[in-house]
């Protein structure tokens, strides 16, 4: 009898194992459409407002963005953000372990759900703020890069032709960038709108790099001018309130971006001359502080508008001269003693969720409510 | 060596788009058991106890967060940067929730080439509890020869 090569009886293991998982693979995908098919489905929005035609089976976020209705996200569906919560009015039984983190009780008593979490697999009513009927996405280009510090980026994104955005100084839209090195999927970040509303052909965004941070790495190391990019947005309810009140507006870093936009707008439209305006920028070094020809420009042209920037290590060829210190150091000080408070005073913060807790603590001790205290607590 | 029901579900989880985009492996192919006795032996070398280290860098965190987002010197030995982004992530061990919280923690030197390493409120967990520093590759490996440099600094100490 003649013997098997060796060669064929190594490979006869592998090979069975490899055609057998295959094997199971196609029965579990053949499966997975049979078990896990919803079939035409309807999505009940906002008492009728809006009715949808969807196919069951995927997640709700997923679903209402293949609508055309985009729920905010900042992991892009991954469960790790908490953002994209929506209120299901069907009983669509109890909240997840991967929800209940991110929810407080009375959302969980109203039945708020995350909507990357569950999968629509009935007719559902759902309730969502109508804002959000204006989300839309953009097939944007990049028009221009400028590095405004060592680890800041302008990105000025062109909108396709005829493309218009509507958006509120202070709100936000979500960049996504393709997949690249070991990243397999497309992924969306959430960055403040810094150009005015008046720019209605562009969106511009600062993206400071964060470290092992995958869009914001993408977006320093691989995005380059002439390119397509996804937006999304606007997103956001942080905005300018309409009472003429002081503002007394902080930030730091990229958190500058919804204050250019504020403030370019507020030139536009002239409230610039009759209302308070009080910008606390902080960073560690000059090196890390940008945009300050402009901003000084505005302190000494406008009357009403003062411009505080404070370094908190100033190094010795800074031959910094300003306010040194955290920026909460520096805005307890003015509040303290420089900033007239008979009258009562707006507060708006950008930055990270420690930067705000900081902020917002420095505030209340001067007497500054939390009712009107503004922010978006992205970092 | 063989892999636990958890940590062989733990070790799926790694995987890119799973937990995070790029996962917690990089181009690390080996089982997490594997990767965790191999860091462990080297950790020994270099003669770096686990609990000290993270006592280390929880200092570290806990005054760069002082920085208020911005970077900040602590006991003129570092540069600390403390990122923090909205929401949680997941143990891929199913065990917890973590802040997004990262830090930055580079040597203070007069050189460009500081040693620097880059750590989660996750990585600090995961190395707690199951000295898994993370695989090859991966954007918050704990590379332990770097661990050494930053932490144990010649002449320096953390309070």
């Amino acid at each position: 009898m003649q013997e098997t090569p060796m060669i064929v009886q190594a490979l006869v293991a592998p090979l069975s194992v490899a055609g057998i998982s295959a094997v199971l693979g196609a029965l579990i995908s053949i499966t997975d459409k049979i078990v896990n098919n919803y079939g035409d489905l309807v999505l009940d929005i906002n008492s009728g407002k809006k009715k949808i035609d969807i196919k069951g089976g995927a997640p709700l976020l997923q679903t209402l963005a293949e609508s055309g209705i985009f729920v905010p996200s900042a992991c892009g569906g991954r469960g790790s953000c908490g953002a994209c919560k929506v209120k299901v009015i069907t009983d669509i039984g109890p909240h997840l372990p991967t929800e209940t983190p991110y929810l407080e009780p009375d959302e969980i008593e109203q039945n708020v759900r995350l909507s990357c979490q569950i999968k629509c697999k009935e007719n559902l009513e759902l309730e969502i703020p109508e804002s959000l009927f204006n989300v839309k996405q953009y097939a944007g280009v990049i028009e221009r890069i400028t590095d405004v510090t060592h680890d800041i980026k302008e990105v000025y994104v062109k909108l396709p032709d005829g493309a218009e955005t509507s958006f509120v100084c202070g709100q936000y839209g979500q960049l996504e960038v393709p997949p690249y090195d070991k990243v397999k999927t497309p992924t969306q970040r959430a960055y403040s709108m810094s150009s005015a509303p008046s720019d209605k052909n562009h969106l511009e965004f600062l993206v400071r790099l964060v470290p092992g941070g995958i869009v914001t790495t993408y977006v320093h190391e691989h995005l380059a001018e002439g390119q397509k990019i996804n937006v999304i947005g606007p997103f956001g309810d942080f905005n300018v309130k309409d009472t003429g009140a002081p503002m007394i507006c902080v930030a730091g870093g990229s958190g500058m971006a919804p204050f250019k936009s504020i403030f370019n707008h507020m030139i536009e439209t002239g409230e610039i001359e009759s209302r308070e305006v009080w910008y606390f920028f902080g960073a560690r070094t000059k090196k890390d502080m940008f945009y300050l020809d402009w901003l000084y420009e505005l302190d000494k042209k406008y009357d009403k508008f003062h411009f505080v920037p404070a370094l908190s290590e100033p190094q010795e060829d800074d031959e910094w001269t300003g306010p040194t210190g955290l920026i909460t150091e520096v805005l307890d000080g003015y509040l303290k003693e420089k900033i007239d408070r008979s009258q009562p005073l707006e507060g708006y913060l950008c930055g990270s969720p420690g930067m705000l807790d900081a902020c917002m603590a420095v505030m209340r001790k001067n007497d500054m409510t939390e009712d009107r205290i503004y922010f978006d607590k992205f970092a | 060596m063989k892999m636990s029901p958890e940590f062989a579900k733990a070790q799926a989880n790694m995987q890119p788009g799973v937990i995070t985009s790029d996962g917690f492996l990089g181009d690390d192919t080996r089982p997490i058991v594997e990767i965790i006795a191999a860091d462990e032996e080297t950790m020994g070398r270099f003669g770096i106890d686990f609990d000290d280290a993270i006592e280390r860098m929880r200092y570290l965190m806990q005054q760069g967060r002082g920085g208020l987002g911005e970077p900040v010197t602590v006991d003129d030995a570092w540069i600390v940067q403390v990122y923090e982004a909205r929401g949680f992530l997941a143990s891929p061990f199913e065990d917890g929730i973590y802040r997004k919280v990262n830090a930055q923690v580079t040597v203070k030197t007069e050189g460009s080439d500081a040693p620097q390493i880059l750590f989660s409120e996750l990585s600090l967990h995961l190395m707690e509890k199951y000295h898994f520093l993370q695989g090859k590759g991966s954007s918050f490996r704990i590379e332990p020869e770097r661990l050494k440099a930053v932490l144990y600094p010649a002449g320096k100490k953390a309070n």
